[in-house]
């Protein structure tokens, strides 16, 4: 740190040294008062003042920091005699970074750069503030300055990766590229390259001018020797060459990867498209990604169409030959690459119906029979074994099932092979075609199988995987099946136990933790489901990817403290990443990593457009609305800070929208919920795989969901503004005619008609079609359900119309008839739709996936809404600064209007004494009495009881001596209980609905006391 | 079926399934993010299949061989020290449960090992384990490792490190993994 102190701000390093000591130790009191000191002694000196603000800012004193900062930053700018160097503007940097305020610093910088033209240091400074700010034409034009200063090559390609990045994220004209090359040409004629990554900068702009040929010729030549792996200058050259369509030269590189890496599975894919010509679809890579990966349908519908079947049979015979010779010079390992390659030729055989269908069948069997036993094996066939037909599909199981009658003669491999087959059957749907006797008779035997190789792990580390650990998620997947085709509660009871059991034997398997994620979400025992996804320490970048299995339900529940924690360490991540990331790509600048400086831009983009980041950004204010909307000075207070929620409607602007980025990892997820907003367990099974295979199918599922989030997204953005305004217009109404208010209301009520028009067309409606589909429903002419799944959004959205019509009186009968007003619609919706929701006979415990989420966001959004809208309406009906009035409000106002308000407040107290007394009957049982009932449910009769229920299989292995499992899963199989389970669920449930209810009761209080006041 | 190449931005986001894994640590971003922006050649990637990630591994010149592996094998490491004490260092070594039981830790430590040896020209690589994790100890060993040196509260000032080694054919007569008698604190580490 010494260096840090070399010119400090022209103070002696002894005085300043023991401030930073200060501060590195995290003494900001005592390094406070050692600056006021130095500040005392140097009133003018800029470095003072920026280590005070320095200080100040980590006190978390923004205001004072920032005050002090821009006294420095005067200071700098208007006394000529004042010392500026580099260290004071970095610390100033720090801070003014810190503050958000990027651009003061950018000003300081370059003030000093004028102030001193030639100093490398402070212009390199600058060049950094310039990469905070993203901004690229002034990167380029320092970064040549710089270069035309020093000479050195390194600045050249500053300024060349400044030009790309102009290309790759202005859409600035590709014309740019040949400047930067002809720039690296010039310097190349005089001084050569002496970096790999300058080469790699170099071949990248030809290729995105699609100069190949060129680009091939460069590295042919003597700069090539730069790439020191030498597969990786390979890959590189037959991409090239591929994409210059130069199809056998390209074919021999690869070749020549494979002979070096005869596992390398994506240059088998490139070999094989360019010696068959396919027409690849090249992906647009540059050079700085070392891959080549054309893009692959998952069909391959790559067809060599245009060479004769006699060059075609040829060319695959010469594959043939490659990857036999690749094959005998890796036998006995574990590279399988030249084996699956066989699978994948034939794959391209049956594509061009060369050859006998059987043959494809054929490859995957040997490669069955030589890699059946690797956990790995269904992976890697998977995207094969869906190009199977029916008929194929037979044959194979048929032929992999004969195995299982003469097993390996090491019990471990016969495990792991059972494994596969088993995986193979899931992958291929069976469970959803075999008759549910025969699919619980195998998940009988499966679990069996686990408890009997339990044997196979008795000597293993706890932390190491067990053996056969994947059995008991497919028993888990099965089960849910079961429920699903049966929609008998005991399977899905069965599929939390063996998960359970399996976690009390092992607690390490994250697998189980994100199924039982799921289960209990669908279970109402949510604080279980967050419960386990906690175990998970999901952080960093997972907070991105993993998030997704917990946060849409936390979303709907009352668990709203706890939601609130994970929407605020998401963003807290996101953000700190998006303020750090440009400091990083700095690094790469300096390192001369030129590759990695357009990769982070990119990658700062792609996270900063975020589904998931524009998501949380919307939901942090509405669950702050949800939380406080008993009080509408709080909200008042909220929306303050909301700018009014005008700014949350930029948030789904189209632009935003177009480039919007999914980066959710769901490849974990369970079968029945492929994304956060499909679950087929809420929909009755059908009969019939083809159907299945298409509803299964992920990545279309994935598209779907795409569209859902943008919509939902669009209706989030929306939702504050709406809150707002229907607070700022229902009391305008009082004030008479619409005509004669501000030209503020007016405008108030034009753009809440605009926003309900924009709502009504995101679910699915215009406005007007909208109103008529509500009004019919009011008047009974037709049924709730036309509203279709999305309630909540419906009764928002009359909620809002509510707001609206009161200064409007659209919705009011010619005839004033008083049963028309906009008040009885909202009344009737909420009290239908909540009467509806609470008609299930049911308990929450004994219905999965019950009503419970519906009902909670009934009352946590539009019937809250509606109270701050009758909230706003009484205020404005009180007279100013008086609370209370002697005489009720009916009676000074004697108007429609009231007694529509009254009558409100009575419906919604009715509506929340009937969810109360429905909450209070839930968990009115004693968890004793849930616990026996829960487990009558893992007791029931079986069809095939010689095998016994799950629950006694499970059961049945505590009885494992110490001598066969060991110690320690001994001990685990004694701790096991179901009834624990149970009761952790049946606690799980009450606390769940118990939260539920103290938000009932808290609206009940608050309603209570508006009625009184009226 | 190992492709491995560099480790790319986008694979943080595909990397879920080997780091839920309760002994790989998900770090920060500016961890990766700053061996990207100096190694990037160091820092690989193997991937299966259906483009799953197996594992990954990274390691740097003139600081610290690292290396991991995800779901599928890869790995970081570094190159650091000076004179005699010039070595490679494995940071982390992670592989996805469905890769493993493969050798591919074993492939992943040979290439590092390889590229510190041939290419660096070290004396030795070294890395850090826990004390505790006696299925990674037991491998290390399997390897050619040997406990150099126990590093006392080595992580988060709990549990103790053991400092374990490697000797390359530079290093001759093997000098660099003479076990230490006496374990040292983490301050007493050379590089710190």
């Amino acid at each position: 740190m010494a260096a840090r102190f070399g010119l400090a701000g022209g103070i002696p390093e002894r005085r300043v040294r023991p401030i930073w000591d200060a501060i590195d130790s995290r003494q900001f009191k005592a390094s406070l008062k050692l600056a006021n000191g130095l500040l005392a002694k140097y009133p003018t000196s800029p470095y003072a003042l920026a280590l005070k603000a320095l200080i100040l800012e980590r006190m978390g004193k923004p205001e004072e920091a920032l005050g002090i900062c821009l006294e420095a930053k005067e200071l700098l700018h208007s006394n000529n005699s004042v010392h500026v160097d580099y260290l004071t503007l970095s610390t100033l940097q720090i801070v003014f970074q810190r503050l958000d305020h990027l651009e003061l610093a950018t000003l300081c910088y370059e003030h000093a750069c004028v102030k001193y033209p030639n100093n490398l240091e402070i212009m390199i400074g600058l060049f950094n503030c310039y990469v905070r700010e993203c901004s690229y034409v002034k990167q380029q034009q320092l970064a040549m300055k710089m270069y035309k200063l020093v000479g050195e090559e390194r600045f050249l390609l500053w300024a060349v990766c400044s030009i790309q990045l102009q290309v790759h994220c202005s859409s600035t004209s590709q014309k740019l590229l040949q400047l930067a090359e002809a720039l690296m040409k010039k310097h190349m004629a005089s001084n050569s390259l002496h970096d790999p990554e300058a080469l790699v900068l170099y071949l990248s702009l030809l290729e995105q001018q699609e100069k190949f040929d060129a680009a091939v010729e460069v590295l042919s030549g003597d700069l090539g020797s730069l790439i020191g792996i030498q597969e990786d200058k390979l890959r590189i050259q037959g991409r090239l060459l591929a994409r210059a369509c130069n199809y056998s030269a390209a074919t021999e590189i690869f070749e020549r990867v494979l002979v070096s890496c005869p596992d390398d599975w994506e240059v088998f894919l490139c070999y094989l498209g360019c010696l068959l010509e396919d027409d690849l679809n090249w992906l647009k890579m540059d050079a700085t990604m070392q891959i080549c990966s054309p893009s692959f349908d998952d069909n391959g519908a790559c067809k060599a169409n245009h060479l004769s079947n006699d060059e075609f049979n040829s060319r695959i015979s010469s594959a043939v030959s490659l990857v036999q010779r690749l094959q005998t010079d890796c036998n006995g390992g574990f590279v399988r690459g030249a084996f699956l390659a066989n699978i994948e030729i034939e794959r391209r055989c049956r594509l061009c119906g060369t050859k006998h269908d059987d043959n494809f069948v054929e490859a995957l069997l040997t490669y069955f029979y030589r890699f059946g036993h690797l956990s790995c094996f269904a992976s890697d066939v998977e995207n094969f074994l869906h190009l199977l037909t029916l008929e194929e599909k037979d044959k194979f199981l048929e032929k992999l099932m004969k195995t299982l009658e003469s097993p390996p003669a090491s019990p471990l491999k016969a495990l792991d092979q059972a494994i596969s087959i088993f995986k193979v059957h899931e992958s291929l749907g069976v469970m959803f075609s075999l008759p549910l006797t025969d699919l619980e008779v195998t998940t009988k035997r499966m679990l069996q199988m686990y408890c009997k190789n339990l044997t196979l792990s008795k000597d293993l580390d706890p932390q190491e995987n067990m053996h056969g650990e994947e059995l008991l998620s497919m028993i888990s997947n099965i089960l849910v099946v079961l429920f699903w085709r049966t929609r008998i509660l005991g399977y899905l009871l069965e599929a939390i136990m063996v998960l359970e059991y399996g976690l009390t034997i092992r607690r390490y398997v994250w697998q189980y933790k994100i199924q039982l994620v799921h289960l209990y979400s669908l279970l109402g025992a949510l604080p279980l489901a967050y419960e386990w996804y906690c175990m998970l320490e999901v952080k960093n970048i997972l907070v991105e990817t993993v998030s997704h299995h917990i946060l849409p339900q936390m979303l709907n529940s009352p668990l709203w403290s706890e939601t609130g924690d994970l929407l605020s360490d998401y963003l807290k991540f996101m953000d700190d990443h998006l303020r750090e990331s440009a400091d990083l790509t700095s690094v790469a600048y300096r390192h001369r990593n030129y590759s990695k400086v357009i990769e982070f831009v990119q990658f700062k983009e792609r996270l900063g457009h975020s589904s998931r980041l524009l998501t949380a950004r919307l939901d942090v204010p509405i669950l702050q609305l949800k939380q406080k909307a008993n009080s509408l000075e709080e909200v008042e207070c909220i929306f303050e800070n909301l700018n009014c929620g005008s700014k949350l409607l930029e948030m789904s602007n189209e632009d935003k929208m177009k480039i919007l980025t999914f980066n959710e990892d769901f490849h974990a997820r369970p079968w029945w919920s492929p994304t956060p907003n499909i679950n087929y367990l809420a929909d009755n099974f059908e009969e019939g795989f083809p159907w299945l295979k298409e509803k299964l199918n992920k990545k279309k599922k994935a598209v779907e969901e795409e569209g859902i989030v943008k919509k939902l997204i669009e209706r989030k953005s929306l939702l504050p503004r709406l809150i707002y305004l229907s607070i700022q217009i229902s009391p305008i109404s009082l004030k008479g005619n619409v005509g004669n208010g501000s030209l503020h209301d007016a405008d108030a009520i034009k753009e809440i008609k605009s926003l309900l028009e924009k709502y009504a067309r995101n679910i699915g409606l215009s406005f007007d079609d909208a109103m008529s589909l509500l009004l019919a429903i009011f008047k009974g002419q037709k049924p709730l359900k036309d509203l279709g799944p999305d309630i909540i959004s419906w009764l928002n959205f009359t909620v809002f119309v509510n707001a609206w019509n009161l200064c409007c009186h659209q919705l009011e009968s010619p005839r004033k008839d008083s049963s028309m007003n906009s008040w009885s619609v909202v009344d009737y919706m909420l009290r239908s739709c909540i009467s509806e929701q609470l008609t299930h006979p049911e308990t929450v415990l004994a219905v999965p996936g019950s009503n419970l989420p519906v009902l909670v966001q009934l009352v946590a959004e539009p019937l809250a809404w509606h109270i701050l809208v009758i909230q706003s309406c009484i205020r404005s009906m009180l007279p100013a600064g008086k609370k209370k009035k002697k005489t009720g409000l009916v009676d000074s106002l004697n108007s429609s209007y009231a007694h529509a308000v009254c009558d409100s407040v009575q419906c919604l107290i009715s509506v929340l004494q009937d969810i109360g007394k429905w909450v209070s009957n839930q968990i009115r049982k004693s968890e004793d009495q849930d616990v026996d009932r829960l487990l009558s449910h893992l007791q029931r009769s079986s069809s095939q009881e010689e095998l016994g229920s799950i629950l006694s299989i499970l059961e049945a292995s505590e009885s494992m001596s110490v001598s066969e499992v060991g110690e320690r899963i001994s001990a685990a199989l004694q701790s096991w209980s179901a009834a624990t389970v149970c009761r952790k669920i049946s606690a799980a449930q009450h606390s769940l609905l118990s939260q539920f209810l103290s938000i009932c009761e808290s609206k009940l209080k608050l309603l209570y006391s508006i009625n009184k006041s009226i | 079926m190992t492709t491995i190449r560099r480790f790319c931005c986008n694979d943080l986001l595909r990397f879920a399934s080997v780091n839920l894994d309760h002994l790989t640590e998900t770090f920060n971003m500016s961890f990766y993010m700053t061996y990207l922006a100096r190694w990037p050649d160091y820092f690989r990637v193997a991937v299966a299949p259906g483009n799953h990630i197996m594992g990954y591994s990274k390691f740097s010149i003139a600081v610290d061989l690292l290396y991991y592996f995800f779901a599928i094998p890869n790995f970081m490491g570094k190159v650091e020290g000076q004179g005699e004490s010039w070595h490679g260092h494995v940071t982390a070594v992670t592989v996805a449960p469905q890769y493993r039981r493969q050798q591919l830790a074993k492939k992943l430590m040979h290439l590092l090992e390889n590229i510190s040896d041939k290419m660096d020209k070290a004396y030795f690589v070294d890395l850090f384990v826990r004390a505790s994790n006696m299925p990674a100890i037991k491998m290390y060993e399997k390897l050619g490792y040997v406990i150099y040196r126990r590093v006392l509260h080595y992580y988060s000032g709990e549990e103790d490190g053991l400092d374990m080694r490697k000797a390359l054919s530079r290093d001759v007569d093997k000098k660099s993994i003479i076990p230490l008698k006496r374990p040292i604190t983490p301050d007493e580490l050379e590089y710190d």
